[in-house]
């Protein structure tokens, strides 16, 4: 068994270091691509993942949400609590807002979405909305009866459902706002876009307008405070910090927020998968081409082999030998070129896609799994020709028939 | 005293090579077969009786060989002859068993080699029998001294075994200093050296050549011919060997003559 094993190693190997340069680079290099094209997906879908959660995190949630306990409309006394959470090395800011849903109402066009009440300067330490204003200003303390409405809600400026949005407001403008049955009006401060379209479907007002119109003014209320954390912070131990300072409300960290990303994530998954399959017969066919077109033209050193006796499971495994070791070197290749090459670049250089600047992110785990399963194409790719033409005739193979 | 050592080298053979009772047809009556056949004919290491070899080419049945036997006895120098498609290779690939018969028997060594599986036979050729083709075969990814020990390497022979044996035998054919040479660099006398070379390394009962000087200049077949009768005379190898030239056949002890698939001689 040793032996033939032995034999069979010793043949690949020779036939590998002594055979055609050429047929065995370009074997390579068809299979580098394949394992790059394998995981290329894997990786831009994790890369997508990623900037939706960054977006999320970054404009929305922040790492950390306290909310109300059950039952309880609001937080009560938020600005002591908000002192509290911030005591904690790891967080950076707390944002107390009120949040609730208003309808918005330009000339004919009228929509709902999500409002918030806010402290500019405090939010500016959780979220980047400030940054992501494309018209006009962000709002500051003093500013009362203005709005800054997210691209969804104002349209224009590439909005993606513009048919669902007031039609093109612009700075400066007046859009009436009804919540909780008090209508008001509000001039256009500014308008904001942060690409994720969850968070471009609402509208930012100060804290002492939201009061007003949901008549609870010089009372500390919060629906929510969003608290953000440094990076790196795990978001889990924030969690349980925050409990250990005695806080009873519901606190609920971004990934429970995250239920329509996982929703995409999974949607983009089966794409994945089905592109991987594809990927795979691809992979499949093309090795079983060149192990095939490789093997016809030894068929003759074949029919020698056997006839002085090399066994055929030998000759066998000499080429299936060949075509794992074609995959193993394809594999490194590739997975360098992802990891060292396409990732870091992308880093530097980011992608332009709706959501905004995406990079390529490599999971290890998922790099894994396609060299497995490269490795096993490439093993049914040559054992198939390999066994076919080492079955033949003895005679038809030395006589090249 | 010689045929009793003889005896025993094919015992021993038979029990090294085959191993298993299938390939032998009764365990008990060999024996006595075996005598009477040494006696009535000498020491006969092949035996082909009534070889019939047909190939189907396309539409036609072309019968090669039509009920073909033949006799050759241990350490003799065998020249099978005869005009184009008379069937030579074809013979010689049925006592080489790298061919079957359609009907008839091949019997090396006492051994109905007609009942073997082509994995046995392959085992057999392994331990027992050494081919050179007209174009010399060689592995072209290997180097001198590897294509002759690969047989030996599948025997599962030590390196320390299969490369001495692999130097000293390519050192008696006179390429001791091109051990490690690619075929591709070599002459077609060198390269046909090999194979003999390659042939030879584990000694086999039967050495088969097939027009082995075709491809080579008359001094270079002189040189192979006069390596054949080297190992013939010194190692009293067996060789059959199949040539359309007269002066090659003078080198056999015996020559062997067909015509249209059947022995005239």
């Amino acid at each position: 068994m040793l032996e033939k094993a032995k034999v069979s190693f010793f043949l690949a190997s020779r036939s590998i270091t002594r055979g055609n340069k050429g047929i065995t680079i370009f074997t390579v290099f068809v299979l580098t691509l394949i394992f790059v094209q394998l995981v290329l997906f894997s990786s831009m879908l994790a890369g997508v993942t990623l900037k939706f959660n960054e977006l999320m995190v970054n404009f929305q949630t922040g790492n950390v949400v306290i909310e109300p306990e059950e039952e309880e409309r609001y937080i009560e006394d938020a600005s002591a609590l908000q002192k509290k959470i911030e005591s904690l090395p790891e967080v950076v800011g707390t944002s107390a807002r009120l949040k609730t849903t208003g309808n918005f109402r330009y000339k004919e066009k009228e929509i709902g979405g999500t409002v918030y009440g806010i402290d500019p300067e405090d939010e500016a330490f959780v979220t980047g909305v400030e940054g992501a204003v494309i018209s006009g200003e962000f709002l500051s303390r003093p500013d009362s009866g203005e709005i800054i409405l997210g691209r969804e809600v104002s349209g224009g400026f590439d909005a993606l459902m513009e048919s669902r949005s007031l039609g093109g407001v612009e700075v400066g403008d007046t859009v009436e706002l009804t919540v909780s049955g008090r209508t008001r009006e509000f001039r256009v401060k500014g308008i904001y876009t942060t690409l994720y379209f969850m968070a471009d479907a609402g509208a930012y007002i100060s804290r002492a307008d939201m009061e007003d119109m949901l008549d609870i003014e010089g009372r500390d209320f919060a629906q929510e405070i969003a608290v953000k954390t440094t990076a790196g912070t795990d978001e889990y131990e924030i969690r349980n910090e925050l409990l250990s300072l005695g806080i009873r409300e519901n606190i609920r960290t971004w990934h429970e927020f995250a239920g329509i990303l996982r929703l995409i994530e999974n949607t983009l998954g089966l794409v994945r998968n089905i592109m991987n399959a594809i990927g795979l017969l691809i992979a499949f066919v093309i090795i079983f081409v060149v192990i095939y077109v490789n093997i016809v033209n030894k068929k003759r050193q074949i029919g020698v082999q056997k006839a002085i006796g090399i066994e055929q499971n030998v000759i066998v495994t000499s080429f299936v030998l060949q075509a794992m070791l074609y995959a193993g070197i394809g594999v490194i290749l590739g997975y360098a070129f992802v990891r060292f090459g396409l990732v870091p670049y992308t880093v530097s250089n980011p992608v332009q896609i709706p959501l905004g600047a995406m990079s390529l992110r490599l999971d290890d785990a998922e790099a894994i799994n396609r060299a497995v399963l490269l490795f096993l194409a490439s093993i049914i790719g040559s054992v198939i020709p390999a066994y076919k033409l080492a079955q033949k005739d003895l005679l038809d193979l030395i006589w090249g028939k | 005293m010689v045929n009793e050592m003889k005896n025993e080298v094919k015992n021993e053979m038979k029990s090294e090579i085959t191993g298993e009772s299938k390939i032998v047809t009764n365990t008990t009556e060999p024996e006595i077969e075996v005598k009477t056949a040494t006696e009535e004919t000498g020491d006969i290491i092949i035996e082909g009786t009534d070889i019939v070899r047909t190939f189907k080419m396309g539409e036609v049945q072309v019968r090669a060989l039509r009920g073909v036997s033949v006799k050759i006895r241990r350490g003799e120098f065998v020249a099978i002859m005869g005009p184009s498609g008379s069937g030579k290779t074809t013979l010689l690939n049925q006592l080489g068993l790298l061919d079957t018969p359609n009907s008839g028997k091949v019997i090396i060594d006492e051994i109905d080699t007609s009942r073997m599986s082509d994995k046995e036979k392959g085992k057999f050729r392994l331990h027992n029998l050494g081919y050179v083709f007209q174009d010399y075969a060689l592995l072209p990814e290997l180097d001198a001294s590897e294509n002759v020990y690969i047989s030996l390497m599948m025997q599962g022979k030590t390196k320390e075994e299969y490369e001495a044996a692999a130097s000293e035998i390519l050192k008696a054919v006179g390429l001791g200093d091109r051990l490690h040479q690619l075929p591709s660099k070599m002459s077609g006398g060198q390269q046909q050296r090999v194979s003999i070379a390659r042939a030879l390394a584990h000694n086999p009962r039967v050495l088969f050549a097939d027009e082995p000087c075709a491809n080579l200049d008359s001094q270079t077949s002189k040189e192979v011919l006069d390596l054949f009768k080297k190992f013939n005379k010194e190692k009293g190898q067996t060789i059959v060997m199949v040539t359309h030239e007269e002066w090659h056949a003078a080198y056999a002890d015996r020559v062997i003559r067909l015509r249209d698939g059947v022995n005239i001689e």
